[in-house]
């Protein structure tokens, strides 16, 4: 083994055996992308096109590794995210392996003239490129979409950011959750008269990245009929704002504004007017189980789920539209028939009868009780070298055709530099070493 | 086979033609990115129409098949044709004939009362693309469970990291329909996985999108949390869910509104520029003191340090701290609400909305289409076909 695998003497396995590149199966094997991207949307959304056998080579600096790789996901220690271990493994990074699954990677350090070369022979053998830096990082680079249709005529270049690539705020700092408040979507959650609750998460880090999968997507498949690449810029707060839904045109047809005392309206629903709709306390600690009852037919199976108790005969239950003006009354016999019972029993028994409920379940419960995840088979898991067994989430359809081809944990620091440096793009060993020594690669 | 005639210069998914029969937003919302990009959709829907034009708001309040905005928003650019199913409809058959994509929205227990079979569906059109999204699947023990956007974010998991540190407070709804926004997402990416399938094979398949899996592999880190360190996160107000209580991200404003804005005590940078900036403003007081250059003094001091930041965003307003924020290159963001989206600068100039003309002459302001191609020409939206007038459903087509 040459000393350019990695660490040397460290990995001896390096990018060899099962973990080799193979030829890949699925409806994009064949398929090369130079992934420049980092961090969660533009990793997500190029997860996807390895999941479907895409050969995705993402391209990492060393001296600056992928920032998942150091955000502190370790198995056996519990850290918040914002306590990072400054002397960690690299490899050890479980959100790394989390979005990287199915990945080549290498490692080119784009800040020498070489490795900016190497770059473009990279982006030359691939048809796609993938990047999601802050605006101007791959223009200082001298990597533009004339740059690489210079390289492949063809080429689809897919730029994710949080603003995109014109506009007054195109180089405003973001991660999830500003995209999420400054979209719109977080004031849009909350009780009212207080303040938003917002997210307890980065969805939108989810959902820009499943819209650049298939914005991705749409361009390969088109490319193909058409023979056309194309550039793409998707702005994360773009997409933010087509999922506001509804209320947006509350807004600009009825002039009806959302900054008013009683919006948002927390977990009641205001269209249609459901009652009961809420969440609602059961045994155990932080337990709930959410309720929706959109019309009277739900009505009358509810109360004969709940055993057709007295107060659910009150007149002011008697139709849906009283029941929902009169929800503070209503909301408190829910949550006494619901607090001394188990989240799932009350969820199944509801359900029997054909009443819209659910256990808020939580990553446990999905993961080691849910029986319905567990008889599709959503989450799986794969070997990794430093991690060990991992678990993954897997794509939520099942399809008749081919469906998603994971044949590999996430790449360590460097692992396939062999194969592509090598391999597909002719660099022989000596070079390698000296580019490796040079701090190239 | 390769769908419809694609030509070089017209939108993107020209000459795709989609079938869509939707009982819920997720499907909806599924057809309106493909009609969004040039694919022709027809909805298929019983004679008194979609569930969903029951559902308001309405315009000018006033509730009918043609007034519900969302039925509106989800539904632009697409033609309706009424035909009542079940499957073996004769105008339904035909369609699917000529169609690339049959989008389906029906829940399991419905596709039964309807006699929905898919892989009769799937026999009669072998290169058809059926894309089915359910509840929680075609099969499996909850299969015939029913569901609304509330209990798919509860069971999909992504409710449980969502709500306020006070936890005798319930886990509350991100509002609008999420749970069947992230279900159209998956299904808007399998169709086109599966179109290419298709080009390569000749043969169409069924997709099963399952709403209840997209939601649970989409809670971001507390899956990872459970995969790695097994640790169960905790929702906090408006701030990602985590092991363990974290500083508040959410700030008051003088002029009465929020800023997001989450300190990174760890990274010298932005606490220099976060220091500079109170400093431009005579409010630095003792955070200038160089023991704060030490991240473990910062750490310990963390809370005198949000007081600080508290009292500094208290007499300013929102705007002002969003753009001065960004301008010193810290992430901040103001928490915008929808009327305040509609008339963002940074919007406005990238000309994301569509003003859409109605069939009665008037126009609204829609959000325009999420994902822009260079090669492909933008399709203005047209609004959502009437259900009372042919004469308007045609002016759609």
């Amino acid at each position: 083994m040459t000393a350019i695998r990695g660490e040397p003497g460290s990995f001896p396995f390096y990018g060899t055996g099962e973990r080799a590149p193979r030829q890949r199966r699925g409806p994009l094997a064949g398929l090369r992308v130079a992934d420049f991207c980092w961090m969660g949307v533009g990793s997500v959304a190029t997860r996807l096109l390895a999941d479907f056998g895409a050969e995705v080579i993402k391209i990492e600096d060393r001296t600056r590794v992928d920032m998942p790789r150091r955000l502190p996901l370790y198995k056996g220690e519990v850290r918040n995210y914002g306590q990072q271990d400054a002397n960690a493994d690299p490899n050890r990074g479980g959100l790394f392996n989390n979005y990287s699954r199915n990945k080549l990677g290498v490692t080119i350090n784009l800040r020498t003239e070489r490795g900016r070369e190497l770059a473009e022979r990279l982006v030359a053998v691939s048809s796609v490129v993938t990047e999601n830096f802050a605006p101007g990082v791959m223009e200082k680079w001298g990597f533009t979409y004339d740059r690489f249709r210079e390289l492949v005529p063809d080429v689809i270049y897919a730029r994710m950011s949080g603003y995109g690539h014109s506009g007054p705020h195109q180089h405003y700092r973001s991660y999830g959750p500003i995209v999420q408040a400054a979209s719109g979507l977080s004031y849009v959650a909350g009780l009212p008269g207080r303040e938003p609750s917002g997210w307890g998460l980065s969805y939108m880090d989810n959902m820009a990245a499943y819209y650049n999968s298939a914005a991705l997507l749409m361009a390969i498949w088109n490319r193909r009929r058409t023979g056309v690449g194309t550039e793409i810029d998707v702005a994360a707060v773009e997409v933010g704002v087509t999922l506001l839904g509804p209320i947006l045109l509350d807004v600009t047809v009825n002039s009806h504004t959302s900054q008013r005392p009683d919006y948002p309206t927390g977990n009641r629903l205001e269209h249609p007017h459901a009652a009961p709709h809420g969440v609602y306390p059961c045994a155990g600690e932080d337990r709930w189980v959410a309720v929706a009852v959109l019309d009277d037919g739900e009505w009358s199976r509810l109360v004969e789920a709940v055993g057709s108790p007295e107060w659910a005969g009150d007149e002011r239950f008697a139709t849906q539209e009283s029941r929902f003006k009169h929800q503070d009354l209503l909301d408190g016999h829910i949550s006494a028939w619901t607090a001394d019972k188990d989240s799932h029993e009350v969820m199944h028994l509801l359900q029997s009868h054909g009443v819209r409920a659910g256990a808020v379940q939580n990553p446990q419960d999905l993961n080691e009780f849910d029986p319905q995840l567990a008889w599709r088979g959503t989450f799986f898991e794969m070997d990794h070298h430093v991690i060990g067994p991992a678990r993954f989430e897997g794509f939520p359809a099942s399809m008749s055709g081919e469906g998603p081809d994971h044949w590999r944990s996430a790449p360590l620091v460097g692992e396939d530099n062999d194969y592509v440096f090598g391999e597909l793009l002719g660099v022989d060993e000596a070079e390698r070493v000296e580019l490796a020594e040079q701090g190239v690669i | 086979m390769a769908a419809g005639e694609a030509q070089v210069g017209a939108p993107i998914c020209q000459g795709l033609s989609v079938v869509e029969i939707a009982e819920d937003p997720a499907g909806e919302l599924t057809g309106k990115l493909l009609a969004q990009y040039g694919a022709q959709v027809t909805k298929v829907e019983p004679r008194e129409g979609s569930p969903n034009r029951r559902v308001g708001p309405f315009a000018d309040g006033v509730a009918g098949p043609d007034s519900s905005l969302a039925f509106w928003y989800y539904n632009t650019s697409k033609k309706s044709l009424k035909a009542e199913l079940p499957g073996e409809s004769d105008v339904l058959e035909s369609l699917l004939e000529e169609a690339d994509v049959l989008i389906l929205s029906v829940s399991r227990a419905r596709q039964d009362e309807l006699g929905i079979d898919l892989d009769a569906i799937a026999a009669r059109h072998p290169s058809l693309v059926v894309c089915a999204i359910t509840p929680f699947g075609q099969d499996g023990p909850w299969s015939r469970y029913v569901t609304s956007d509330l209990v798919s974010l509860a069971t999909g998991g992504l409710l449980n990291s969502c709500g306020y540190d006070d936890h005798t407070i319930p886990p509350i709804r991100p509002a609008e329909n999420q749970a069947y926004h992230v279900a159209a997402s998956f299904a808007h990416i399998s169709v086109f996985l599966a179109l290419m399938e298709r080009d390569q094979t000749g043969r169409g398949q069924v997709i099963d999108v399952s709403i209840h899996d997209c939601v649970a592999v989409s809670p971001e880190l507390a899956n990872p949390y459970w995969f790695y360190p097994k640790a169960l996160v905790k929702r906090q107000t408006c701030r990602h869910a985590q092991p363990t209580p974290t500083q508040p991200a959410l700030f008051s404003t003088g002029d009465g509104r929020y800023v997001y804005f989450a300190l990174i005590l760890s990274d010298p940078k932005p606490w220099q520029n976060l220091v500079e900036w109170m400093g431009s403003h005579g409010l630095a007081a003792d955070l200038t003191d160089p023991q704060y250059s030490q991240v473990a003094y910062r750490q310990a001091n963390f809370p005198h340090i949000q007081q600080m930041i508290e009292a500094f965003f208290l007499i300013q307003d929102a705007q002002t701290i969003y753009h001065e924020g960004q301008a010193r290159g810290l992430p901040i963001a103001v928490v915008n609400s929808p009327d305040d989206v509609l008339v963002d600068e940074h919007l406005v100039a990238r000309g994301f909305f569509d003003t859409v003309e109605l069939p009665g002459g008037e126009t609204a302001v829609f959000p325009g289409a999420p994902i822009r191609f260079s090669a492909y020409p933008a399709v203005p939206q047209s609004p959502a076909p009437s259900l009372s007038s042919p004469a308007a459903r045609s002016e759609s087509l």
